[in-house]
């Protein structure tokens, strides 16, 4: 697939090298040569020096034959417009970054359309959504839905106290449980269980399991389940405003900042929230505002660092619930280590999008999730696919996916080696990074 | 077992070098073949090094599991570097158990010379060669001209993944590097057909004139990849035709023209090339020194006939430019302004991303620029001036690469010709022989008329030089980084 990226920002540059890696013919734009350099060395792509939004850099980039033009600079005029160009250039599919949650609105979708913007990715947006799931369900560290919740996927964490630790996957699987535990992350990998791997403390692991048995989750891991009342939130980012707008009366914020303008704009658009003027990290300020009967932290300042160490510092208070925006992804394993419950990224929320517009090259109904190095993907059989021809266990699957369940005729199931798969069923795969071709390739 | 320092993933570079020798010997099938076809005893020889060449590559690629697959940086450097010299060394094996028993040093020297594309030789006579020894010469050149690891990157997809990149740019002549496609494999796709292309244009062109087939393919091996090497004693003047001269002027000059460049030009975009500072230079420095040649020809009396002014200085001009080192035949009468004139064309090699070396135009390009601002800058200290070529502002950071990799460059040079010298060869042999090599031009040490080929030297001015021509066809740091420290620390 031919893919143009315009903008070598964050997101950009991490689309970039991912997608390289997925074995995609990848152009690179932007206007500035020298955040193109070291891309250009070091990675299987093309890049190129040029405006997003000039029809000649656009033309030399390729955008005229591309599969799917990706506009992911900061501006969102920028992106829109762009688009709109690589669109009457010839581009097939059109995706651009956007920053207004009017423009996610149903209704203008057409009017998008009309002008060759295919699709939007709002990270922000995401990221809110995120953090609201995260809160709904405090001891998940990632909860999925997929077909209408039909399956779910969950990530949790173990501690000393989950029954699980220990057991080899052989065994577990052999009591038929009502659960596939569809990886496991160990520090900075993530590994596709085998029969033959142990759990082990501090372990992630990833649940698939349908609507009626997450319960079930609960008891085996050692968690509680409580709810989440009263929130504080860090830093008043376009996250914390996306948040509040979202959560409408479920929850109770507070937003703290140490910026004045920044608070009194806050005060402006988030009605119903308290807003303090102060340093977050200062713990004179945290107790003040009463840190200690706070059921869920959010960090979501600029700085990763800072967001990791007051999530440790609420920790210390007894906040049960932290969060932090991690925009660093090395620090992602980093954060997870240390018992931050859920880390945002907005460069993985981006992928996913764009990753669920890879997929959705074959089916309409494709949803795709990526986590730091795996993708779960959500993807409709077709008639006469490769994986459609025998059981699961005799299709000699890559190492690096495995089925994590299917959704018939509307229903979730759980997928055992014997299980064979129909077209029309819906598959959730769960994949490592660099491995989805080779799923779209089984779908095809 | 013993514990490596480094965490260089040696078994990894293991397998693909094993790979990779299993490409060259099928490349020997090529002169094997040959050699059945015309009934010479040097097939046992190629059969005997495919055989072994097969089995080695073979075991190294598949009895080895690496347990990770992930190569950086250090290990393209390394993979790159060592692929050229276990090329070589297998590369040569024919030589040595073959008609022509040539001593390792010799063999060694002569096969590195064909790979490296520097066409210097330490056979006296090689009209009495086999057919299968004198094809398997050109055919080195032409594997080694485009790159060997480029190749193997256009047909390899394993590469794609892990370290690819770190190859391509190890590899690859110039200061930075085009691609004209998004994937690596593609890019090298790309510039593999242009030089197959031209390689075969060239073959046929020569075979409609007065060469047959077999002298027609291996001058358009030899040629192509700006080598050099001959099939016959005389070289091309052999044929005694002011075609061949012309024909292989042409494509000696396209051979140093960036194949990104000429890949543009052949698919519509010929303005590309007139807009391209670096062949206009090309163009302007291959046309004012033929001007000089013509001058000295003409005052020290050899102008004879016509094709003594015109085509006779220009093929000696394109052939030294370009760094393939082809002569016409009366050229030592001369006069010393023309040796002095080839130790500059040597010098400069002809455009980066081409088959030719030397220190190529582009960074000569860069340098006169910056020194053109450095004076301006003595008497005006505080303008702001840029670098700037093709319309592009260059940064200083590549400025300070270039004027580091002609430093380097001229300390090898002088290094090497010091070395040499303390081996007994007079000052100006000594230092034209190492300009040579390190170019990978291969200018006989009979032009500045000591000695008729490379065998007067000694063995051990024989590894120097092969060195020499490594380091030359690598571009310095690929090879010059292996032996720091730091490249082998943790």
């Amino acid at each position: 697939m031919r893919i143009v990226i315009a903008g070598a920002g964050e997101v950009g540059s991490h689309l970039a090298k991912l997608l390289s890696f997925e074995n995609q013919d990848i152009v690179l734009v932007d206007k500035d040569a020298s955040k193109l350099a070291n891309i250009d060395a070091n990675y299987n792509l093309m890049t190129m020096t040029g405006r997003p939004t000039s029809m000649q850099s656009l033309r030399d980039a390729g955008a005229e034959n591309c599969d799917l033009f990706i506009a992911v600079t900061p501006y969102e005029a920028t992106n829109i417009i762009s688009c709109s160009i690589a669109k009457r250039l010839g581009a097939e599919k059109t995706v651009a970054r956007i920053d207004n949650y009017e423009f996610m609105n149903k209704e203008n979708r057409s009017y998008f359309e009309s002008i060759g913007v295919d699709s939007l990715i709002y990270p922000e947006y995401l990221a809110a959504q995120e953090i609201i799931t995260a809160l709904k369900r405090p001891w998940v560290r990632h909860w999925f839905e997929l077909h209408d919740g039909e399956i779910i996927l969950v990530g949790v964490k173990m501690r000393e106290n989950a029954t699980l630790i220990g057991m080899q996957l052989r065994d577990l699987a052999a009591m038929q449980p009502s659960f596939h535990i569809s990886a496991i992350k160990r520090r900075h990998q993530t590994i596709i269980p085998r029969g033959d791997d142990y759990i082990k403390d501090n372990d992630i692991l990833y649940f698939t399991t349908t609507r009626d048995h997450v319960d079930d989750l609960l008891e085996i891991c050692g968690k509680i389940n409580y709810d989440v009342r009263n929130v504080l939130i860090m830093g008043g980012s376009r996250i914390a405003i996306r948040t509040v707008a979202l959560a409408g009366d479920d929850f109770e914020f507070k937003i703290i900042d140490d910026d004045i303008d920044v608070c009194r704009s806050l005060a402006e658009q988030c009605p119903d929230s308290e807003v303090i003027h102060g340093d977050a990290r200062d713990i004179e300020v945290l107790r003040e505002e009463g840190i200690g009967d706070v059921d869920a932290f959010i960090a979501l300042t600029d700085s990763s660092e800072t967001n990791i160490l007051a999530c440790l510092m609420a920790k210390e208070f007894g906040v049960v619930k932290t969060i932090a925006e991690v925009e660093n992804l090395q620090f992602i394993s980093e954060a997870e280590g240390l018992n931050i419950g859920t880390t945002i990224n907005k460069k993985l929320l981006a992928s996913s999008t764009i990753f669920q517009l890879l997929l959705d090259a074959d089916s309409s109904t494709s949803k795709c999730h990526a986590l730091l190095n795996a993708e779960v993907a959500e993807i409709e059989v077709r008639p006469h696919s490769k994986i459609t021809r025998g059981a699961v266990k005799d299709l000699s699957l890559s190492r690096d996916m495995t089925i994590a369940g299917l959704i018939r005729n509307g229903k979730g199931m759980l997928v055992t080696g014997n299980t064979v798969i129909e077209p029309g069923d819906h598959v959730v795969v769960f994949c490592l990074s660099g491995a989805l071709h080779k799923v779209e390739k089984l779908f095809n | 077992m013993f514990k490596l320092r480094s965490q260089i993933n040696f078994l990894m570079l293991t397998r693909v070098i094993g790979l990779l020798l299993m490409i060259e010997a099928a490349f020997m099938l090529i002169p094997f073949v040959t050699c059945l076809y015309y009934g010479e005893a040097d097939y046992k020889a190629f059969g005997i090094t495919m055989a072994a060449t097969v089995a080695i590559g073979a075991l190294m690629a598949f009895a080895i599991r690496p347990s990770r697959t992930d190569m950086g940086k250090r290990e393209g450097f390394l993979l790159t570097a060592l692929t050229w010299v276990v090329f070589t060394l297998f590369g040569m094996v024919p030589f040595m158990i073959g008609e022509t028993r040539l001593s390792v040093s010799d063999a060694f020297f002569e096969t590195m010379s064909g790979f490296t594309t520097t066409g210097a030789t330490i056979m006296t006579s090689i009209d009495h060669l086999s057919h299968g020894i004198l094809l398997w010469r050109c055919l080195m050149q032409w594997i080694g001209g485009m790159g060997i690891i480029l190749f193997t990157l256009a047909v390899i997809p394993m590469l794609n993944h892990s370290g690819g990149m770190q190859m391509f740019n190890a590899e690859v002549t110039g200061i930075t590097h085009d691609k004209l496609r998004p994937r690596i494999s593609q890019t090298a796709k790309v510039l593999w057909i242009v030089y197959v292309a031209l390689t075969v244009m060239l073959g046929v062109l020569l075979w409609l004139g007065p060469m047959d087939f077999f002298d027609g393919v291996c001058h358009a091996f030899s040629t192509m990849s700006t080598g050099g090497f001959s099939t016959r004693d005389a070289s091309v003047g052999a044929w005694d035709s002011v075609y061949v001269k012309v024909v292989v002027t042409l494509f000696m000059f396209l051979g140093g023209v960036n194949f990104a460049l000429l890949f543009k030009a052949a698919t519509g975009h010929v303005g590309e090339l007139w807009k391209s500072e670096v062949f206009r230079t090309y163009l302007i420095v291959i046309g004012a020194v033929l001007v000089l040649f013509i001058v000295a020809i003409v005052a020290n009396n050899q102008a004879h006939s016509w094709e003594n002014v015109t085509i006779d200085p220009l093929f000696q001009i394109v052939s030294t430019i370009t760094s393939t080192g082809l002569t016409v035949g009366n050229f030592e009468k001369w006069g010393s302004f023309v040796v002095a004139l080839m130790f500059m064309l040597m010098f400069f090699g002809a455009s980066a991303g081409s088959t030719s070396g030397g220190a190529k135009i582009d960074r000569m390009l860069f340098l006169l620029k910056n020194v053109r601002n450095e004076i301006r800058r003595t008497v005006h200290p505080n303008t702001i001036l840029s670098v700037r070529v093709n319309g592009k502002v260059l940064s200083s950071d590549l400025v300070n690469k270039v004027i580091a990799f002609l430093c380097l460059y001229v300390m090898l040079i002088a290094v090497g010709g010091i070395v040499l010298s303390a081996t007994g060869i007079p000052i100006v042999d000594a230092f034209f022989s190492s300009f040579s090599c390190i170019g990978n031009t291969g200018l006989g040490a009979g032009v500045t008329g000591y000695g008729g080929s490379y065998d007067i030297i000694s063995d051990f001015g024989k590894w120097i030089l092969s060195f020499l021509m490594l380091i030359g066809r690598l571009e310095l740091f690929t090879v010059i980084i292996l032996f720091t420290r730091g490249f082998w620390r943790k």
